[in-house]
């Protein structure tokens, strides 16, 4: 309904104008008053002001009647020009022209400009009403995340939640304040401290600096067996110069972790960058995807990856609370379409199919939603149960 | 005096005040302005010590000291050339290491740069305008970041702006 | 839809503008009543679509609507919402709708109290200003739309810069605009009386109104402008001859060379193809600071975003309208008959020496601002025009004038009597010198030269007191009879004695402050004390504080005169999350005109913190004397005469037939 609704708007206001501009052409042609009248009116002021400032000795006599004479001279030129310029009937057929014009341009440029440069289609969309009904569009559950933050800055499971997806989305000032406030309220811990230390690791180009490397020695402390903590701390040996230190961290951390950990390729890589010998863990070690590069970008990526399982989780937690209020719920079309795709983008096949039979229950497939769940189902590889008309 | 007479005096002074400011325009050019030097200019011109120049390019990491009271010593560099840089006041909020800077001063009588103002404007994004154009003309910047960072820049690379 | 409704009202804008901008001067030459009212009834339109518009953008603003490009781009959801208004215009595509904006107000106001104008005149001159405004509506809507849109919306904006996330930013770009393009009225008035080939004194009287308003309001925006890089940037300097600056300053300049000579072309109907031309130089003066400001051929704060093609488009609405109005110029000037005669010693004379010494400054102004400019696409060499240069041209040049202005007033119209003015100025000018030197002795030190610079502020001041004194003939009547006759006085003489004053007062200060203030750099611990100007400062320490979208550590500070108390002040750093950029906040103390302005440099590793102390005496008389010039500004403009030539209808019929009565008499 929106759209529609706008055109007929736009519509009136084009017509609005376009009768406004036509006012004077309607109105019988009114006789051109006497140009000159404003001009005698000033002259005459002038003559009077004259005498005020000759009162005032601002002018001198001599001077003041010279002046008067001239003031004379063009009052009555003025006088004249007006009694004689006169009026000139404007003949309707002159207006034909121009009335067309006037009635053509505005809606003819209007639509021809408006069309290549508006989005005509595209609702208002004031913060407020999308924070309300926020879906699951990850940066909106952020700002509301940090609009709850604003509100409530010690709610340390919040910051949390925020640290990481700051850090991968590379807000790192963000980043790094959420999870010194987390650490401080929820105290410290290997996962937190590690994100810190990524966060500022990646504030200074990939540079394992002091800071940095006080909170990943604080998280292996704490966890000796988190190999993200531990890999970075032997980052900062080998950026300091400590090699064999670095190497021996390292294949440490490739002995105790299981030859198909993500982070293998990496490990084993700064292993031979340090001068040690890659032990021959199974095919990771000559995977394509330890192309020579930059560390830093790599490690970056690498920490990408691994905090993979915390965004899956959180979207999963979102799907499901959109699935709980859709069974309170079930008249939303919008609400149904993006669960379906949710599941089928989340892999969870099953769920998602469940999804589109509660969701055609809500919305048969012969009406226009209907359609339009099964089109999705199609796209997503879905069967749709009595969706073939 | 004539009316003839009265007109020619009040044009001659109008001509000789237009005149006299010309002059002045002159003089005043001669005077203050301050022409813009990279450090890899300066090791190629003479300068004279006390000539006002302005010094422009990239602050060098860890340049930066600080000296007694209020004084700060920095490197100036465009990749090419360094100049050493002393600055006694209060530096801008966006003075910052690695980052464009133009630095308005003379060379003292033992060939050291003295600033009297330094200038690194207000936006984050803002690099001084003769400074981007002569950097970007060598390759040592480019919009956005000054590759003269060197490691990071895949770092930078990954902003997602949302 | 409500963005949508606004993006096609300013569609239809330009529409509306397109035929404003050609019928009503068809009309004129037709002498057809019905094109020429068109005018009329389309600026209004234009006006109401263009406003429309502007609301439209606002309220994306409001509501954080990131579907918006340009409200994405420049505002942050958390911002306060007085910000969340100031910043439509906090942007490169915003600043242009108000102006626009601006534009079309002004157009709407001829329209609406332009009764009293010829019908040929008027309806030429609303086609000029549409004229413009499809320039610039094609401009925006091209090059600098803001109501582009994105899809998906982003959660967040980027927030805007947070220098200008300052009250003014509210109130210094509208009311710059406010003067900026009112002289388009002025400009608007010119090219339509060229294409009529008429001006005389009438012309001169209605175009004076719109010259008064715009440089009202100019000097107002320009004043605030001042004050806030002075507060804002924690500089401490309150002019920097910026080129942004110098683009506002040289339509001011010119501005009030029209304003002047516009009074004798109303007057006596002299200078006229002077003030026609003045009129189109000030308004391109305001068009050139527009290209220079928007097109990002200068680097500054103002220039939000560079883009070449939108230099380039502004540049070609430059040549058409500048290069236009000077061919129209060159062709019809020549016909144009010239006034009256008055001799060398006379109020014209003094006014045409006003003119010609505030011309020669803008040029120089001029040069100084677009000498690099030239010099590097010529040669490609770089060099900086900076403050020295225009101290020592502009600053000299104006001299001349300061010791004139008193003059001015006290010379009579046509033939005047020097002498006279000369005997009547000896005690202001000894109590001027007193005064300087009393100023000097007070607070000690500076070089002598200063006592005269002192003086010139007080002879302005002085003088326009004298002014009204020997108008009311005061010491030669009676008390109660001197005071009926000063109130027996045009608004306008007090207008004018007011604005003198006011150039006194903003004199005054900048000697003042010059000379007398000091500047303290040092380096302080907490308990640590500094004295500047008679205070001592003592430095309490340092605090973390949070601000909705900013975090700042802040100094506290206080002041003691001898032993006592007497204030205390906050100054900090702040930092600006949403763009992480750090901004210095000055504190500010203000005791009398004079004020004590502290802004905090770096910390030291031994937790001391480098201080930045002035003591800046007398600066407020720098923006206070503008403020007195503005409010001159508005007694001058509820001048009675200044509404003359409304030919009231009832008082049509008699005047036409009497005049030649009134001329005899």
């Amino acid at each position: 309904m929106g759209p529609m609704v706008l055109w007929i708007l736009l519509a009136f206001l084009t017509a609005g104008v376009a009768a406004v501009l036509l006012m004077p052409f309607a109105r019988t042609a009114a006789a051109t008053p006497a140009d000159r009248a404003g001009d005698v009116e000033v002259y005459r002021d002038q003559l009077e002001e004259l005498n005020r400032d000759r009162a005032q000795g601002l002018i001198g006599t001599q001077e003041a009647e010279y002046a008067r004479a001239e003031i004379g001279r063009r009052l009555l030129a003025a006088a004249g020009a007006g009694s004689v310029s006169g009026t000139v009937a404007a003949k309707a057929s002159r207006h034909r022209v121009a009335t067309a014009i006037v009635t053509l341009l505005p809606p003819v440029l209007g639509l021809c400009l408006y069309l290549s440069l508006g989005n005509p289609g595209l609702p208002d969309q004031p913060l407020q009403a999308r924070l309300a009904n926020p879906g699951n569009n990850l940066a909106l559950l952020v700002t509301k995340a940090e609009r709850h933050l604003a509100q409530n800055p010690q709610d340390g499971a919040g910051w949390d939640l925020l640290a990481p997806i700051y850090l991968r989305s590379m807000r790192l000032g963000d980043a790094e304040l959420a999870f010194r406030n987390a650490v401080r309220i929820l105290g410290p811990s290997a996962t937190r401290l590690t994100g810190l230390g990524e966060t500022l690791v990646a504030a200074s180009d990939g540079v394992v600096t002091d800071d940095a490397r006080a909170a990943f020695e604080q998280a292996v402390k704490l966890d000796p067996d988190n190999p993200r903590a531990r890999f970075y701390t032997g980052l900062g040996l080998e950026q300091a110069g400590r090699a064999p230190e670095a190497k021996d961290v390292f294949e440490k951390i490739a002995g105790e972790s299981p030859s198909d950990a993500p982070w293998m390729p990496l490990v084993n890589e700064h292993i031979a960058k340090n001068g040690g010998q890659v032990a021959p863990k199974g095919a990771a070690g000559s995977d394509a995807a330890q192309a020579p590069g930059n560390p830093s970008s790599q490690d970056v990526a690498a920490a990408g990856q691994m905090s993979q399982g915390d965004r899956q989780q959180m979207i999963r937690g979102m799907v499901d609370s959109l699935a709980a209020r859709l069974k309170e719920d079930p008249k939303n079309l919008d609400g149904w379409l993006r669960l379906v795709r949710s599941y089928a983008v989340l892999g969870n096949k099953a769920k998602a199919q469940e999804a589109l039979k509660s969701g055609l229950t809500q919305f048969p497939a012969v009406g226009e939603d209907g359609k339009q769940l099964v089109a999705l189902a199609q796209e997503m590889g879905l069967a749709a149960e009595g969706a073939n008309p | 005096m004539t009316r003839k007479q009265k007109r020619l005096a009040v044009i001659l002074g109008g001509v000789s005040f237009i005149t006299v400011a010309v002059l002045l325009v002159m003089f005043a050019f001669s005077q203050s302005v301050a022409y813009f030097f990279m450090p890899a200019d300066i090791a190629q011109t003479e300068i004279r010590p006390g000539t006002r120049i302005r010094l422009g390019g990239l602050v060098a990491e860890g340049s930066v000291k600080r000296g007694q009271g209020s004084t700060v010593s920095f490197t100036v560099t465009d990749g090419k050339g360094n100049v050493p840089v002393t600055y006694t006041g209060i530096l801008p909020d966006l003075f910052r290491e690695g980052q464009g800077v133009v630095t308005e001063g003379a060379f003292d009588a033992s060939h050291a740069f003295v600033a009297d103002s330094v200038l690194a404007k207000h936006d984050e994004t803002y690099m001084p305008k003769d400074v981007a154009d002569r950097l970007k003309k060598e390759g040592v910047w480019e919009d956005g970041k000054a590759t003269a960072k060197g490691a990071g820049m895949p770092v930078a690379q990954g902003v997602v702006r949302q | 839809m409500i963005i949508e409704i606004g993006h096609y009202a300013l569609v239809l804008a330009l529409a509306t503008a397109l035929i404003v901008s050609v019928m009503p001067m068809i009309g004129a030459r037709r002498g057809d009543m019905a094109m020429m009212t068109l005018a009329t009834t389309g600026s209004l339109a234009l006006f109401a679509l263009v406003l429309m518009s502007f609301g439209a953008l606002t309220w994306a603003y409001v509501v954080s609507d990131f579907s918006v490009v340009n409200v994405w781009e420049n505002s942050h959801s958390l911002m306060p919402l007085i910000y969340k208004f100031s910043g439509v215009w906090g942007n490169h595509e915003g600043s242009m709708m108000l102006w626009l904006l601006i534009l079309c107000l002004f157009s709407a106001m001829v329209a609406l109290f332009g009764r009293n104008l010829p019908e040929t005149l008027k309806a030429n001159v609303l086609a000029v200003q549409a004229l413009i405004a499809s320039a610039f509506l094609f401009f925006i809507l091209l090059t600098s739309n803001p109501f582009l849109r994105l899809d998906p919306a982003p959660a967040e904006g980027q927030d805007l810069n947070p220098v200008l996330q300052d009250l003014g930013l509210a109130i210094h770009p509208p009311l710059l605009y406010l003067g900026y393009v009112g002289f388009s009225v002025c400009f608007s008035f010119a090219v339509a009386a060229l294409i009529e080939g008429r001006i005389d004194a009438a012309w001169a009287r209605w175009v004076r109104p719109w010259t008064l308003a715009a440089w009202t309001f100019l000097t107002a925006g320009i004043a605030m402008g001042s004050y806030w890089a002075y507060y804002e940037l924690g500089w401490g300097g309150w002019w920097f001859w910026d080129p942004v600056e110098n683009a506002s300053f040289m339509p001011w300049l010119a501005g009030t060379a029209l304003l002047h000579s516009a009074l004798v072309m109303e007057k006596r109907e002299a200078l006229k193809i002077w003030t026609v031309l003045l009129a189109i130089i000030t308004f391109s003066l305001s068009l050139l600071g527009t290209f220079l400001v928007r097109s990002g051929v200068l680097t500054s704060v103002h220039s939000f975003a560079t883009d070449p093609t939108r230099g380039i488009f502004i540049l070609c609405i430059l040549a058409i309208f500048i290069g236009g109005a000077f061919t129209l110029f060159a062709w019809r000037a020549p016909s144009l008959k010239s006034g009256g005669l008055f001799a060398p010693i006379s109020r014209e004379g003094a006014l045409v020496l006003n003119n010609l010494i505030l011309t020669v400054a803008t040029g120089t102004v001029l040069t100084g601002t677009l000498y690099p400019l030239v010099l590097e696409t010529l040669t490609g060499e770089k060099i900086s025009v900076g403050a020295p240069f225009f101290n020592m041209t502009f600053g000299l040049l104006m001299l001349p004038l300061l010791v004139a202005v008193p003059f001015g007033p006290l010379l009579a119209w046509k033939r005047g009597d020097l002498l006279g003015a000369l005997q009547r100025l000896y005690l202001v000018a000894g109590l001027s010198l007193v005064a300087g030197l009393v100023f000097f002795y007070i607070y000690n030190g500076g070089p002598i030269l200063s006592i005269f610079g002192l003086a010139l502020g007080f002879w302005g001041m002085f003088g326009a007191v004298a002014d009204l004194w020997y108008r009311g003939n005061f010491g030669k009547v009676k008390l109660g009879v001197a005071f009926r006759r000063l109130s027996g006085l045009p608004r306008s003489t007090f207008g004018t004695a007011l604005a003198h004053f006011g150039l006194g007062v903003t004199v005054l200060g900048i000697f003042a402050a010059t000379t007398f203030g000091t500047e303290t750099v040092t380096e302080m611990k907490p308990g640590a004390s500094v004295d500047a100007g008679g205070y001592t400062l003592t430095f309490d320490g340092m605090r973390e504080a949070a601000g909705p979208n900013y975090t700042e550590s802040r100094g506290h500070f206080t002041v003691k005169r001898g032993s006592v108390s007497v204030a205390e002040t906050w100054s900090s750093k702040r930092l600006y999350t949403a763009r992480r950029m750090p901004t210095t906040e000055a504190g500010i103390l203000s005791f009398g005109a004079s004020q004590l302005y502290v802004s905090l440099g770096d910390p030291m590793a031994d937790g001391g913190i480098v201080v930045r102390i002035w003591w800046k005496p007398f600066i407020l008389c720098i923006w206070g004397g503008a403020l007195v010039m503005m409010f001159a500004g508005f007694v001058s403009l509820s001048d009675r005469r200044l509404r003359v030539g409304a030919p009231s209808r009832k008082a049509k019929a008699a005047k036409v037939v009497k005049p030649g009565l009134e001329a005899a008499e």
